[in-house]
This record gives C-alpha cells, sequence and structure tokens, in this order.
C-alpha cells in the first residue's frame, strides 16, 4: 500500500533523512522508532504530502506523492506531533471542520463524527472549547479528527504524547481494533510504547534506517533477546555509531 | 470526490473554499480581536466624519471615504496579522496543508472570509448613509460609488495582508510588513510625496511615475468622484489577484 524508494530529505545543507526504502502493507500496526532528531517526523510528514522529498520516491496506493497529493491525502489520516488544533474552536465543530474539508457531508458525515466520537471517548468534552481540554483530550481530539474519514493509511507522530496510563491502555486497544484492512504507522521514541503496540517494527537514527522487520527477525539478525526491542534498538544505534566515526 | 484524480470540478473547488471560508469567518468572530476592530473602526470613522459634516454641513459622505485609505493602513494589517501567522505559530498549517485541498482554495478562502469580515464591518457605517437621507436627498450614485470603491480598496489591502502574513510566524512582523505596503501604496499617491519624489530626480519624474502606477489614489479617487471606471476596477482586481497568487506561491515554497 505505501512504497518508500530510496527517500532523502534536506534541509538546506542538513540531511534529515537519508536513502530510506521500505514498504507497508495492511492489517500492519508498524512502529516508527528513534531518538529525538532521528528523521521519524520528517518522514511522516513526506507521507502525508506536507513536506516533498529531495530525492527517491514514495508511492500511496500506487499514487506518486509529489504528482498526486490530493488523492493521496483522501487516502490519509495524519496526526501531527504537534496535535495542530484551533484553540478557539469547539471540539464537534473542529472534528466538522475536518470532516467537511475531507468532502464528507449529511450523513456520512453525521455518521463518522458519531463513529469518532465513540471511538475515541469524546463525548465528555464535545462542546468545550479545544483551549479548555487537558493535553489527553486535545490528543484524542487530533486523533478523532485524523479518522474522520475512516482512511485506510493511519499516519500517527507520537500519538499518546501527554496520554495517562489508562488512556495510553485505551489507545493501545483502539489502535488494535482499528488495524484490520489498514496500515497504521505510528512514531514513538518510547522503545516500550512501540514494542507493546507493533507487529513490525522500523528503527532509524541520523536519518538513516537500522533495521526494518518482526521482533523475532530483528533479534536473529542482531544476535539479541527475542523480545527485547530496547536490547536491539540500543545494538543497531550503537552499531550505526560506530560505522560512522 | 474523485478517487483517483487531482484535478477539481468547479464546484468541487468551490465548495473547498466556502469550508475554509466558513471556518475563518467564525473565528473571526471566536476572539475579541473582531470586536475592538470594528468598534475602533467605527468610532475612528464615524468620528472623523461627524467632525467634517458639521463643520462643512454639506449632505456628502466625501470626508469618510477621503479618510478610508489611511484608516486602512494600520486597521487591515491589524486584521489580517493573525491570517497566516497564528496557523504557522499553533501548528494548524500543517493540518491545513495536510487535508485534500488546493493551497489555492485555502488561499482563497481565508482571503474571502476576511473580505467578508471587512464588509460586514463597513455595514456598521451605514447609519450615516441613513442619517444623510433623513437631512435631505444625498446624491446616492456617489455614495454608492464611493462604497463599491472602498470594498475594492479594503479588498487590495486585505490581498497584500494576508500575504505579509503568510511570509512570517510572527505577527507583528506581518503587522509592519503589511502597514509598510499600506504606507507606500497610499503615499505615492500624495501630492507632497510626488513632489519630492520628482525633484528628487526631475528627468526620471519618479513621483509621476510612481502615482500612475502603483498607487492607489488616482484609482481610489475615481470612485470616492462618483465613478465606476473600469481601469479603475482592473487595477484593484489585478493588484488584489497578485498579491493571492503571491500568497499560494509563498505557501508552495515551504513543501521544499
Amino acid at each position: 500500500m505505501i512504497k518508500v524508494q530510496s527517500v532523502s530529505k534536506w534541509y538546506g545543507t542538513v540531511k534529515a533523512v537519508e536513502d530510506i526504502s521500505f514498504q507497508l502493507s495492511p492489517n500492519e500496526i508498524i512502529g516508527f522508532v528513534g531518538p529525538n532528531g532521528a528523521g521519524k517526523s520528517t518522514m511522516l510528514k513526506m507521507l502525508a504530502t506536507y513536506l516533498l522529498p529531495s530525492e527517491g520516491t514514495i508511492l500511496v496506493t500506487d499514487l506518486n506523492v509529489v504528482d498526486h497529493p490530493l488523492s493521496v491525502r483522501r487516502k490519509i489520516g495524519y496526526l501531527s506531533g504537534d496535535t495542530p488544533l484551533y484553540q478557539a474552536m469547539r471540539a464537534d465543530k473542529f472534528l466538522t471542520f475536518c470532516g467537511k474539508a475531507r468532502g464528507l457531508a449529511g450523513a456520512e458525515l453525521k455518521k463518522n463524527l458519531e463513529w469518532v466520537i465513540e471511538i475515541c471517548g469524546l463525548s465528555p468534552h464535545l462542546y468545550k472549547r479545544v483551549s479548555q481540554c487537558s493535553t489527553g483530550f486535545r490528543q484524542r481530539i487530533g486523533l478523532a479528527s485524523a479518522l474522520i474519514h475512516n482512511p485506510p493509511i493511519l499516519l500517527l507522530d507520537e500519538p499518546t504524547h501527554g496520554f495517562d496510563p489508562m488512556q495510553v491502555l485505551a489507545f493501545r486497544e483502539l489502535l488494535q481494533s482499528l488495524k484490520d484492512n489498514r496500515v497504521i504507522l505510528f512514531s514513538s521514541h518510547i522503545i516500550q510504547e512501540v514494542s507493546a503496540l507493533s507487529d513490525r517494527v522500523i528503527i532509524i537514527n541520523n536519518g538513516k534506517l537500522l533495521g526494518d522487520g518482526r521482533l523475532p527477525d530483528l533479534a536473529k539478525q542482531t544476535g539479541q533477546p527475542e523480545n527485547d526491542l530496547e536490547a536491539i534498538f540500543t545494538h543497531l544505534v550503537r552499531q550505526s555509531e560506530v560505522v560512522n566515526a | 470526490m474523485p478517487e483517483q484524480t487531482d484535478r477539481l470540478s468547479v464546484r468541487e473547488f468551490f465548495s473547498g473554499v466556502y469550508v475554509v471560508l466558513s471556518r475563518e469567518l467564525e473565528a473571526y468572530f471566536d476572539a475579541p480581536i473582531a470586536y475592538i476592530y470594528a468598534s475602533v473602526f467605527l468610532v475612528l470613522s464615524c468620528s472623523t466624519f461627524m467632525n467634517a459634516f458639521f463643520l462643512n454641513g454639506v449632505l456628502e459622505m466625501a470626508p469618510f471615504f477621503e479618510l478610508l485609505p489611511y484608516l486602512l493602513i494600520p486597521l487591515i494589517p491589524a486584521m489580517t496579522m493573525r491570517s497566516w501567522a497564528e496557523e504557522r505559530a499553533q501548528h494548524t498549517f500543517e493540518l491545513l496543508m495536510t487535508l485534500p485541498l488546493r493551497s489555492g482554495q485555502i488561499v482563497l478562502g481565508k482571503y474571502l472570509a476576511s473580505l467578508a469580515f471587512y464588509f460586514i464591518v463597513l455595514l456598521g457605517t451605514l447609519p450615516i448613509v441613513v442619517m444623510l437621507l433623513w437631512l435631505g436627498s444625498p446624491d446616492l450614485g456617489l455614495i454608492f460609488a464611493s462604497y463599491f470603491g472602498a470594498v475594492m480598496l479594503g479588498g487590495f489591502f486585505l490581498a497584500f495582508g494576508l500575504f505579509a502574513s503568510g511570509l512570517t510566524q510572527d505577527q507583528i512582523v506581518a503587522f509592519v510588513l503589511a502597514t509598510l505596503f499600506g504606507f507606500v501604496f497610499v503615499l505615492s499617491g500624495h501630492d507632497k510625496v510626488v513632489e519630492i519624489l520628482d525633484g528628487l530626480a526631475p528627468t526620471w519624474q519618479l513621483g509621476t511615475f510612481f502615482y500612475e502606477s502603483l498607487s492607489i489614489v488616482p484609482h481610489y479617487t475615481a470612485f470616492t468622484q462618483g465613478l465606476i471606471d473600469v481601469s479603475a476596477v482592473l487595477y484593484f482586481l489585478l493588484m488584489s489577484a497578485f498579491f493571492i497568487w503571491m500568497n499560494d506561491l509563498s505557501l508552495k515554497r515551504s513543501k521544499f
């Protein structure tokens, strides 16, 4: 469903992403893990068509993100790491705006609104202004805005930021319930979270791809314990730093 | 919505513009700044009009419309400065740019919302017309042409105000930049400025050149004299379109 082929991204003279390739298929939750500044957000922004790749090709359902940004955006639900919300708007009005901007109207808009309100647990503060909601609740509004058009691809940048432990558990259940026929790619620098949620892990550091696969496969490649993503991650990051040095 | 194409029909294009327009217009009235803005505009414009009206004792709105360009120099930037700058500061710019809308739809939606808000504020001056009608028989054709000119003028100021806002995430920088634009376009039509510039380089006649080609004054004055001149309408429409297009281009550049 998503093909990333030799993609690089330059910010001026700084290379944020370097020659990254991977493919994503439906029915998978993919964790995108790396230290802060590794290039995770840049990669997600390119997949969401917010940034253009400097080199390489990104295909989403065989559509090039550079040539067909609108068609790609219709298939993607994207939650940026900054949780962009209009602070002065009421939560329900904000979601209605996102739905309408995605071409929803009438009964379909109403149905999708009811669906995201239910699955994201928005009912208690639906009629409050976004600025009056807690950080965790704002994050849920952001998630609902990414889901409003029921997209086949979900890109989430640090989606559990601001969640309390109970909300993190609820979020994990939600993602599991959404993964059928859907690609879910989420980024995080919290290894335990990625380990608990992901069917597959992509590890990057300094803009370079260090590892891509299911935990058992990555463990075999690195000679680390099978369920220890932390050990695998540390091994790969240290190895890359030795190579760079 | 088409599934595999980025082409939009006219209806789809304007439906997207309308979604952005509605949100933006609602945002104007959600913030107290809109009410402060409207109050300041109406108090300043009506008080200066009343002053001139009682001094001259003539049933006309000329004092109001003659002062309008000078009032708009700081007031329009105060209205537009937050438009893009706030989107960038709140990170909602990223949200907008990842919605399945063309940047042109978003720019046009924002522009039309600001124009609608300006129009609503301008409607607040209609009691002056009612008062003049109550006192006698003012020239309604002249008043209509002047209001038409005021909308054209406001539309132009809004276009470069939004363009300035799109260049920065700092609202103060956006305000200063748009105010400078305003000064250039208005003061280049002021007699004394034209004389000074002509005097500086008599062979080049810079003052006259700027007056004829850049300034809003000769074009706007046609409206305040009761003429809806095609060249003046074209000047305002084309200049507004130019800055709307520049705004769109500046947003597209941010993807690289």
